[in-house]
C-alpha cells in the first residue's frame, strides 16, 4: 500500500515514514507543495498524508488543486493547526479527515486503513473473498481460517488484488503500488510474489491474463 | 481628609467664614470711627448750643430714649471751679480746664469730653466711650450674624455643588473600575471637564500601549505554542517508534533519533526565552562599554569546532578596535547566532568571515559567508519570528535572525543584509552607535 507523506519537518517526516513502514506501508515524501502537487499529478496513492504548513505552495493549495483535477485519492491532513475553523476549511477543501499534531502513530495508521477501506467501498475492516480473509490492520491473511503466513509484498500484492475484484491490474500498476521511489524493483519481482501466493492459496487464486496482468476473479 | 470634597468644602466655608470675620472687623473700626466723629459732633453742639443760648432743656440731651449709661452728662462750673450744675450730681466728673475735646477714665469708666468756655463759667458736655464701642460693634454684629447663619445652608449648597462638579471624576472612576482585565477600548472621553479630560486621555494613552504590548505578547505566545507543537510531534513519534523498535539496533537508532529531537526542542526553547528576556521592557541588564572586535575573536574561536566539523574555513577578516556600550551578552548571542547561521548554511569547504570595526560614529559588527545567501525579495520577511526562507532543509526554528534583531533594536541599532563573499552568499551587517 503506497502512501504520499507531505510534510516538511524533517524529523516529523522520517519518524511518520519509519512508523508506517513497520505497519507495512510504502511511504514517499515530499518536502513542499510544489513536489506534493507533482507527486500526486503522477503516481497512484492509497492515501495522502498532508501538512498544511508547506514552503512553496500552502497544503490547503495543493489539496484544493487535487480535488480540482478530479483526483479523488483519500487525503488526510495532519496539521498544527488545532482552532475548529480550520478543520472546517480543511475539510470543506476536500480533505477525508483531519489529524491534528501531535498525534499517536497507531492512530495514525488505523486512520489510514479507514480511508483506505472507506475508499474500497468496504464497511467491514476485514477484507473477505472465497475462502480468503485479508486483515489489514494486524496484516493476517487466512485460508479457510487457518492462518497464512506472507511476507510484506506478498501482502500488499493480495491486497491490491482483492481490493477490486475482477480488474486486472498490470505489472506496472502492481509495481507503483508496492514499491516507492527509492526502492529498487527487480525485473521479475511481482512474478515472483505472485508465484508465492498461489503456492500459498491455490494456484486458481490468481489469474494471469497474459499480456494484460493480473487479477483475483470476482465471486 | 482625603476626600477632595472634604477638604473644598473645609476650605471653602473656612474662606467664608474668614471673609466675613474681616469684613465685620472692618466695619467695627470704620463705624467706631464715624460713630466717634458723629458723637463728638453731637457733643460739640450740646455744649455750644448751652453756651450760645443758655439751653438748659436737658430732657432733648437724652433724645431716642436713651439707656441711662449713654446719656449726656452736662456740668457747668463757675470761675471758682464750683458747679453750677451737674446733670448727674451722684458721680461729678471732674472739672478740667482745656476747652475741646479730652479722653478721660473716672471711676473706671471711659469718657469723652468737650470743655466750652460761656465767660467765667466753664461748660462740659461728656459721654461714656462704651456707647460708641457699642454702636460700631452692634454694626459689626449686624454683618457677621447673618453670615453665621446662612454658613449651614453654604455649606449644604458647596456639598452639592461640589458633588455635581466631582461627578465626572466619579464616573470615570466608574468606567474603570467596572472594566475586566481584558477590555482595553478607551474610556469615554466625551463632555468631560477640561480638568478631568486630559487625565482621561492619558489613561486612554496608557491603555493603548498595554493593548499593543498585550497583542505583541499574545501573539508571541500563540507562535510560540504553535512552534513548540513541530518538535513536540517529532518527539511523540520518535519515542513512539523507540518502543516498537524490535531489536537493539532499532531502539539504539531510535533513541539518537529522540536524542536530537530532544536537542532541537531545548534549542527552541532557549531562544524563545532568550527573545522574551530581550523585551525592551524586560531587559534589567545595565549597559556597560563592550569591545566589539574582542567579541568577534572570542565567538569565533567558540565556534571554530562546528566550523571544523562541517567542514567550513571560519575566519577573522578587518577586526578593529570598536566600542559600544550595551549588553554584552545580548551582543554575545547575536553574534553567536549569525556565525551559527552561516556556518550552518554555507556548503562544505565554504568560507566564513566574522568582521568588527568602527565606521565614523558607529561600531559595526558583519558577518560574511559565500552560502546560498538569501534572496533579496526574503531579506525583509527573515526577520519575522518562525520565518524560513522557503525550501530550507536541516533544523532551524526561524528564531536566530529574530533574535539578532530584537538585539540590535535594544542597541538603538539596525542590521542589514546583503551580499556575502565575491558576490555570492550573504554578509549581516550590524550597525550600533559606538561610544
Amino acid at each position: 500500500m503506497r502512501l504520499l507523506l507531505v510534510e516538511d519537518d524533517p524529523m516529523i517526516g522520517e519518524s511518520i515514514r519509519d512508523g508506517l513502514a513497520q505497519e507495512g506501508f510504502t511511504v514517499d515524501w515530499v518536502r513542499d507543495g510544489a513536489a506534493a502537487d507533482a507527486a500526486l499529478g503522477t503516481e497512484p496513492y492509497a492515501v495522502v498524508l498532508l501538512d498544511l504548513g508547506l514552503p512553496r505552495k500552502d497544503g490547503l493549495d495543493v489539496l484544493r488543486a487535487a480535488r480540482a483535477r478530479r483526483n479523488d485519492v483519500p487525503i488526510l491532513v495532519i496539521t498544527a493547526r488545532d482552532a475548529v475553523a480550520d478543520r472546517i476549511r480543511g475539510l470543506d477543501a476536500g480533505a477525508d479527515d483531519y489529524l491534528v499534531k501531535p498525534f499517536d502513530l497507531d492512530e495514525l495508521a488505523a486512520r489510514v486503513r479507514a480511508l483506505v477501506r472507506r475508499a474500497e467501498g468496504r464497511a467491514e475492516p476485514v477484507v473477505r473473498h472465497g475462502a480468503i480473509t485479508l486483515n489489514p490492520a494486524t496484516r493476517e491473511v487466512h485460508l479457510r481460517g487457518k492462518p497464512v503466513p506472507l511476507s510484506g509484498r506478498e501482502f500488499a500484492l493480495l491486497h491490491a488484488l482483492l481490493a477490486r475484484p475482477g480488474v486486472v491490474l498490470s505489472r506496472a500498476q502492481l509495481e507503483e503500488r508496492l514499491y516507492g521511489w527509492d526502492e529498487e524493483v527487480g525485473s521479475n519481482a511481482v512474478e515472483v510474489h505472485i508465484h508465492n501466493l498461489r503456492r500459498k492459496l491455490g494456484a486458481g487464486t490468481i489469474r494471469n491474463v497474459r499480456g494484460v496482468g493480473y487479477t483475483i476473479p470476482a465471486e | 481628609m482625603s476626600s477632595l470634597r472634604t477638604r473644598l468644602l473645609v476650605a471653602l466655608l473656612g474662606a467664608v467664614l474668614a471673609a466675613g470675620v474681616i469684613a465685620s472687623a472692618a466695619t467695627y473700626y470704620g463705624a467706631r470711627a464715624e460713630v466717634g466723629a458723629m458723637l463728638d459732633e453731637e457733643l460739640r453742639q450740646v455744649a455750644l448750643s448751652l453756651r450760645d443760648h443758655a439751653v438748659l432743656d436737658l430732657g432733648r440731651l437724652a433724645p431716642g430714649g436713651r439707656e441711662p449709661a449713654q446719656r449726656v452728662v452736662v456740668q457747668i462750673w463757675d470761675p471758682r471751679g464750683v458747679a453750677v450744675y451737674l446733670s448727674n450730681a451722684a458721680t461729678p466728673l471732674p472739672l478740667s480746664r482745656a476747652p475741646g475735646f479730652s479722653d478721660l477714665t473716672h471711676e473706671g469708666r471711659q469718657w469723652r469730653m468737650f470743655t466750652a468756655r460761656s465767660g467765667p463759667q466753664t461748660i462740659q458736655v461728656a459721654q461714656a466711650t462704651s456707647v460708641r464701642t457699642e454702636l460700631a460693634a452692634g454694626a459689626a454684629l449686624r454683618l457677621l450674624v447673618p453670615i453665621l447663619a446662612v454658613l449651614p445652608l453654604l455649606a449644604v449648597l458647596v456639598w452639592f455643588i461640589l458633588d455635581r462638579g466631582l461627578a465626572p471624576l466619579a464616573r470615570v472612576a466608574r468606567a474603570v473600575g467596572a472594566r475586566s482585565p481584558a477590555s482595553l477600548d478607551p474610556l469615554p472621553a466625551a463632555g468631560l471637564p477640561g480638568e478631568v479630560r486630559p487625565l482621561v486621555e492619558a489613561l486612554n494613552g496608557l491603555l493603548a500601549r498595554l493593548g499593543e504590548a498585550l497583542t505583541v505578547q499574545r501573539r508571541f505566545a500563540a507562535d510560540a505554542a504553535h512552534e513548540l507543537r513541530t518538535p513536540l510531534t517529532a518527539l511523540a513519534l520518535q519515542i513512539q517508534l523507540a518502543e516498537r523498535a524490535g531489536t537493539d539496533a532499532d531502539r539504539a537508532a531510535a533513541l539518537t533519533k529522540l536524542k536530537d529531537g530532544v536537542k532541537r526542542a531545548s534549542r527552541l526553547v532557549q531562544q524563545l526565552l532568550a527573545l522574551a528576556r530581550l523585551e525592551p521592557e524586560a531587559s534589567e541588564t545595565p549597559f556597560a562599554p563592550v569591545a566589539l572586535d574582542a567579541l568577534a575573536r572570542s565567538v569565533a574561536a567558540e565556534l571554530a569546532p562546528i566550523a571544523a566539523a562541517r567542514p567550513v574555513t571560519l575566519a577573522l577578516g578587518r577586526v578593529e578596535p570598536a566600542t559600544t556600550t550595551g549588553n554584552e551578552d545580548a551582543l554575545r548571542l547575536l553574534l553567536t547566532n549569525l556565525v551559527d547561521n552561516a556556518i550552518r548554511y554555507a556548503p562544505a569547504g565554504g568560507r566564513v568571515e566574522v568582521r568588527a570595526f568602527a565606521h565614523g560614529a558607529d561600531a559595526v559588527l558583519e558577518v560574511a559567508d559565500d552560502g546560498p545567501g538569501i534572496p533579496a525579495d526574503e531579506r525583509v520577511r527573515v526577520f519575522d519570528r518562525f520565518y524560513r526562507v522557503p525550501g530550507t532543509e536541516g533544523p532551524g526554528s526561524g528564531l536566530g535572525l529574530a533574535i539578532a534583531r530584537q538585539v540590535a533594536d535594544l542597541h538603538h541599532g539596525r542590521i542589514e543584509l546583503a551580499d556575502g563573499l565575491g558576490g555570492r552568499g550573504l554578509t549581516a551587517r550590524v550597525v550600533i552607535p559606538a561610544t
